[in-house]
């Protein structure tokens, strides 16, 4: 293991590969700053720039771009209360409050130290957690791999939140669906081209990212006259306050920052969960730990409902790169979008990329903490003259942003006919958006079509054409019950609990 | 708008499953594929049954769903948007991209309500240009000069 650390660190080390940290931090700070553009819209407007880098500088400008999209989605959160991406709506209940009592520059600080310690805290367990997890997948076979991609979609649907489970599902199958059109890759036939060449190759997952994470969320902002108003009316971000913390408050969110930290990164290893259900976790059962008096302040500017999510966030972000690195499986919606990346560049992630690329597995590793320590250099200084930036008027950004995500798409392909699919997919987008539809497990669904039918046509193949290799083989059984867990875990606990509710009721009623 | 959205998604999602089924019947299948266990059908035609099978629950779960209200959306703006956006796709092989680019951004900015001339032209053409350079001349990609200059200039 140590050999591989010292490989990473030589690789992120490079002259050129700190400038990409560097670069990637700054470029993801003010893409994730700016309202409706999170990590997910700001690593894919980031792919076409990398495509001209060798892959290890690519992957850790994307991951600088990741770390420091998070980041500037807090600063959002907290200077004019529109959270750049769901994981950091959390920020916003303690964070903007705070800027309102005219501590804007301490809530930034505490935001800056809580997501290096959590994502400090995050690359430690990576470095140790990624190359056991990598070596015991060694052994997995292609029933075990179809198996943990049926689980990371149930995940994601599982976790999608109340209600919404079956529209995930419907979203997972969807993402299969658009991954079967072009030519089937076992065979060679055409499937869903309708005679258009335009079709051949299938759908582009820079295009279908793009399209569904830039363009739709950028034209929603624009017709959401409630967050167009609330933009408009940015603050005065020159005078931010203080950026001190002082000794009694350090000691009073570093248990907070350590416990959010460990949560959010389990939290980010499970497929599917990611930062945004690591940073509710923590932010509530911080809550609930803390004092009468304590609890009585969260949601009021709390230091502690600042630091928690923070911390949680940025360990899930670092978390989430295991499932990705060690079984080629991603976990959230940015790592899908790096997973497309990494494909692009001819490195499958699994396993394997553990002993064929071991510069890209450990120079990600250790460009992650390195990361986040320029992250803070970077950040706590410049960040009132980054904080500027959110004054640039709305009516020069949106057209920008919606011509680099146009243009990130076009110089890929050279095919313009690209832009009028990106249009389609972003009407599409919108019209799921407004019906409540979530886009992640989609995305999630494209990317791991492929590859989950090329497992389960190898699994039936090693099989003698028969499925029972799902309760034959141990670890696929085992996997497989996980994701029916996953999936039905939660409505069958609640119907245990009310049923017990119900006895209780009866007992109480026939006492008396 | 009030609107049912579990029923109306539930219904989309119903159409579109069934669509996709009916052009599972359009992939052509090799002779003696029909002995095969797994084919080039197998995935979309499980995904399609269970694709309607989950919009079919969804509407089962959403036949006492109440109308709720969609935001109010300024439609106009995202039509003009999305408008603009089909158009640069449509000029952008005809008119070059520092052309068509910098229309695009005037026009962009035009829609979404800047009328200061100065930052207008500024944010358009120079920036155009400027990435052009930086695409071009530094990162060496080529970018086709456009069918109407090329038949202009000739080749």
């Amino acid at each position: 293991m140590w050999e591989g650390i010292y490989l990473g660190v030589t690789t992120a080390v490079m002259p050129f590969n700190l400038l990409m940290m560097f670069v990637g931090c700054f470029a993801g700070t003010f893409i994730g700053m700016l309202p409706g553009l999170g990590p997910v819209s700001a690593v894919a407007l980031m792919i076409p720039v990398t495509y001209g880098l060798d892959p290890s500088s690519g992957i850790i400008l994307m991951a600088g771009v990741y770390y420091g999209a998070v980041f500037g989605a807090s600063t959002s959160s907290i200077l004019i209360n529109a959270p750049g991406c769901s994981s950091t709506v959390v920020t916003a209940f303690d964070g903007f409050p705070l800027a309102q009592q005219g501590k804007a520059g301490k809530a930034l600080a505490l935001a800056a130290y809580s997501s290096f310690t959590g994502g400090t805290i995050g690359a430690i367990f990576l470095v140790f957690f990624a190359p056991m997890l990598a070596k015991v997948s060694l052994s997995f076979q292609s029933s075990d791999y179809f198996a943990l991609m049926v689980l990371g979609l149930t995940a994601v649907a599982a976790f999608a939140g109340k209600g919404n489970i079956l529209k995930a599902l419907m979203m997972c199958v969807l993402g299969l669906m658009l991954s079967t059109v072009g030519t089937d890759r076992s065979n060679g036939v055409e499937r869903f081209t309708f005679g258009s060449i335009e079709f051949i190759d299938g759908l582009s997952f820079l295009l279908l990212a793009m399209a569904t994470f830039a363009l739709a969320e950028v034209v929603m902002s624009v017709m959401d006259r409630k967050t167009a108003a609330q933009q408009n009316q940015v603050n005065n971000t020159s005078s931010l306050g203080s950026m001190k913390l002082s000794k009694g408050e350090v000691k009073q969110v570093a248990p907070t920052m350590v416990r959010s930290s460990v949560m959010g990164f389990i939290v980010g290893v499970l497929p599917g969960a990611g930062a945004t259900i690591a940073s509710f976790l923590a932010y509530g059962v911080e809550r609930n730990v803390s004092s009468k008096e304590e609890k009585a302040k969260f949601g009021k500017g709390s230091l502690k409902g600042l630091a928690a999510p923070e911390s949680a966030n940025n360990a899930a972000s670092t978390g989430s790169f295991v499932p990705l690195l060690t079984l080629g499986i991603p976990g959230s919606g940015t790592t899908a979008v790096m997973l497309g990346a990494l494909i692009a560049y001819g490195i499958q992630p699994g396993p394997q990329l553990f002993v064929d690329h071991p510069d890209v597995f450990w120079s990600v590793i250790i460009s992650m903490y390195l990361g986040n320590i320029v992250l803070l250099i970077l950040n706590l200084p410049l960040i009132p003259y980054i904080a500027k930036l959110l004054e640039i008027p709305r009516t020069i950004l949106i057209p920008l942003i919606l011509f680099f995500s146009l243009t990130g798409v076009y110089l890929v392909s050279f095919n313009a006919f690209d832009i009028q699919v990106m249009v389609i997919i972003c009407i599409a987008a919108i019209g799921m958006r407004l019906l409540d539809f979530p886009l992640a497990p989609m995305l999630l669904g494209f990317i791991l079509g492929g590859m989950l039918e090329d497992n389960l046509r190898r699994a039936l193949l090693i099989n003698d054409d028969s499925m029972s290799f799902l309760w034959d083989r141990p670890l696929t059984a085992v996997i497989m019950t996980l994701a029916i867990l996953a999936l039905f875990g939660q409505p069958l606990l609640n119907l245990i609990r009310s049923k017990i509710g119900q006895k209780q009721q009866q007992n109480v009623f026939d006492a008396e | 708008m009030n609107i049912a959205k579990d029923r109306i998604g539930g219904l989309i999602f119903l159409a579109l499953s069934i669509a996709y089924g009916y052009s599972i019947t359009l992939i052509p299948i090799y002779p003696g594929d029909e002995y095969e266990v797994f084919t080039a059908k197998t995935l979309p035609t499980a995904l399609s049954v269970l694709g309607a099978l989950l919009s079919f629950c969804l509407l089962v779960a959403s036949r006492n769903e109440e109308k709720s209200q969609l935001p109010n959306l300024d439609w106009i703006i995202a039509i003009k948007l999305v408008l603009l956006m089909v158009f640069y796709g449509a000029v952008l092989e005809i008119l070059g991209f520092i052309i068509a680019t910098s229309l695009f951004l005037f026009c962009g900015y035009w829609l979404l309500g800047e009328r200061r001339k100065l930052i207008l032209l500024l944010c358009s053409f120079p920036l155009v240009i400027f990435f052009w350079f930086v695409l071009t001349q530094l990162l060496d990609i080529y970018l086709a000069p456009g069918a109407l200059i090329q038949s202009i200039i000739g080749n």
